[in-house]
């Protein structure tokens, strides 16, 4: 590779394309278009019902896009040749036929994308149920089954990694295994793309996160990004708290909470109500930052789109 | 060799996964049982009440179809088999793996097929011969035999087998449309079982139109060395039935094609 890495890098990459999906009168996706790229592992965050897994199932060829599409290395998913071999889904770890072995599960789809049978001990052992391999499937716990669905992603040995909601069911153990193992997988270079409705999660295990809410995209960045970017709050306690709260109104600002120690404020930093109070000759007793915490910065992106049915331009924050 | 994939590759996984459940199994066994054993049991019974047979009744007697008889209720063990093919990966919701392993359904379903008709054609044909050749060794001695030395006597067992077969094709065609195995089973018993039944009720000269449309009427049609003055002929028979089970197979496959997994 060496001095092709780049180009091979830049390649490897999922393409959501302006994809909308609607089931009936439901509009799943809407407008979805963002870039998930090698290198990193990125977490795909929304609530429940937000159209992660749809993005997904569209990302497979599972359901077809009404608008858009998805690609992957430029291709999508029919179109390429072994697609095992390029991409590595855990969607539903449950979607398995129970009365098969895990071992003969591995082995069709082995056999299906011309992968060496070798494989599929070697996967078995990574996933750590080689002992389990010749019982059927029914009986595995949910961690067991997440954990032959990663078998079943790696089978291939792909560049592009999808994982829907991983760490469910997972024991703690479990969870710190996944989260180093996604950690490796992108150091190697692969496109990481794993989905969660839990903040905290995505904090801990995802470099890059892209936020939806209803099916539609709200914001892309780091961690870090994510939560200098979104507004904190300020608290500030002063000599005249009602005067202060006409001043910030009139500024736009918004005053979140005013009680009797004091006004928590949004939309305006702690130089900017230093500044109005001062011109009021208003004296501040404290000026707090409060800096947003991941949890809250999706909270309030997520009820924003509930809210207004689309993001605010200031919170978009893409990265091209 | 190229590294493409092709219907090949996808064709050999369909028979790991074919094997390498119980239901399938269980079912080709049942199908054995059920064709072989009652095959075993009506001919036996025959030739123990042949000294009380009418004479009409010993006049109009085939020892092929009598001998086949098994095959009326083995329809139901290769139905079944052919519709959990497909339902079952739906039920457990396995039909997402296998097209993200296999992405063009076309060729899912033909590898599919291919595994569906191969497995249970080589079957069907072994156990009818061997149920045709049974049954004349029971009615030996004491009943009318036929041999496969005579044309329309091995057209009628090799046809059994490959009605069996288009019975099985029929069913997973039902699978790819209906999805659920229980309404699957439901449609595909009621088209043998409970149509028959419904028909007689209508007027007799509608009856005689309908009866030889009916799946198992062409079952019986492709079984018998002499055609049944109601019935089709045995080839006719047999193109009406791969009619059927084009025209539902294409519908199957198209549907697989359109909708969302």
């Amino acid at each position: 590779m060496g001095a092709t890495l780049t180009s091979v890098l830049t390649t490897l990459m999922l393409k959501i394309d302006h994809l909308s999906k609607r089931y009936n009168d439901t509009l799943a996706v809407d407008d979805l278009d963002f870039d998930v790229k090698p290198g990193v592992v990125t977490g795909f965050l929304g609530p429940n019902g937000s159209g992660k897994s749809t993005t997904m199932r569209v990302i497979l060829g599972l359901d077809h896009p009404t608008k858009g599409r998805a690609t992957i290395n430029g291709k999508k998913y029919a179109e390429i040749k072994s697609p095992l071999r390029e991409v590595g889904a855990l969607l539903d770890a449950k979607a398995v036929h129970p009365g098969r072995s895990a071992r003969n599960h591995l082995r069709a789809l082995a056999v299906s994308n011309k992968i060496p049978l070798a494989r599929v001990d070697e996967v078995l052992e990574f996933a750590g149920i080689a002992s389990v391999a010749h019982k059927k499937v029914g009986g595995f716990s949910l961690g067991m089954s997440q954990r032959l669905g990663i078998a079943g992603a790696l089978l291939g040995d792909p560049g592009v990694l999808l994982f829907d909601e991983p760490v469910n069911g997972l024991d703690p153990e479990g969870i710190r295994w996944i989260r180093e193992f996604f950690r490796s997988l992108a150091q190697e270079g692969r496109t990481v793309f794993v989905s969660s409705h839990l903040m905290s999660e995505m904090a801990v295990s995802a470099d890059q996160i892209i936020v939806i809410g209803r099916g539609r995209f709200i914001t892309q960045g780091s961690v870090d990004e994510l939560t200098t970017t979104a507004q904190g709050t300020v608290f500030v306690r002063s000599s005249d708290p009602s005067g202060l709260a006409a001043l910030i109104a009139h500024d736009d600002g918004v005053v979140l909470q005013n009680t009797e120690s004091g006004l928590t404020i949004g939309a305006l930093t702690s130089d900017q109500i230093g500044t109005l109070a001062h011109s009021a000759g208003i004296t501040i007793f404290e000026l707090t930052p409060q800096r947003a915490s991941l949890e809250d910065v999706f909270m309030n992106l997520t009820a924003e789109s509930v809210e207004y049915g689309s993001a605010r331009p200031e919170m978009m924050h893409r990265e091209h | 060799m190229s590294t493409d994939e092709n219907v090949w590759s996808s064709t050999k996984a369909e028979w790991i996964k074919f094997r390498s459940v119980r239901s399938s199994i269980m079912g080709v066994l049942v199908f054995i049982v059920l064709t072989l054993g009652l095959g075993a049991l009506i001919t036996v019974a025959v030739r123990s009440h042949w000294h009380e047979t009418s004479p009409v009744n010993r006049l109009t007697f085939d020892p092929v179809s009598t001998s086949l008889a098994g095959t009326i209720f083995a329809q139901f063990a290769v139905g079944v088999i052919g519709v959990l093919l497909i339902s079952s990966e739906y039920s457990s919701g396995s039909i997402r793996t296998t097209l993200a392993a296999v992405p063009s359904r076309i060729r899912l379903a033909s590898s599919k097929l291919i595994v569906l008709t191969a497995s249970i054609l080589v079957i069907s044909e072994i156990v009818c011969f061997i149920a045709f050749m049974m049954g004349q060794a029971i009615f030996s001695g004491v009943v009318p035999t036929d041999s496969l030395a005579s044309g329309p006597v091995l057209r009628s067992v090799m046809l059994a087998g490959i009605y069996l077969t288009l019975l099985a094709v029929f069913g997973f065609a039902l699978g790819l449309i209906l999805r659920q195995s229980a309404a699957c089973i439901s449609v595909f018993t009621s088209l043998l079982l409970v149509l028959p039944i419904i028909v007689l009720f209508l007027p007799q000269s509608w009856q005689n139109t309908i009866t030889k449309y009916e799946p198992s009427a062409l079952g019986r049609a492709m079984m018998s060395t002499t055609a049944p003055a109601q019935l089709f002929g045995a080839w006719t028979a047999l193109l009406v039935l791969a009619i059927y089970v084009a025209v539902t197979l294409s519908a199957g496959v198209f549907l697989l094609h359109r909708r969302d997994a």
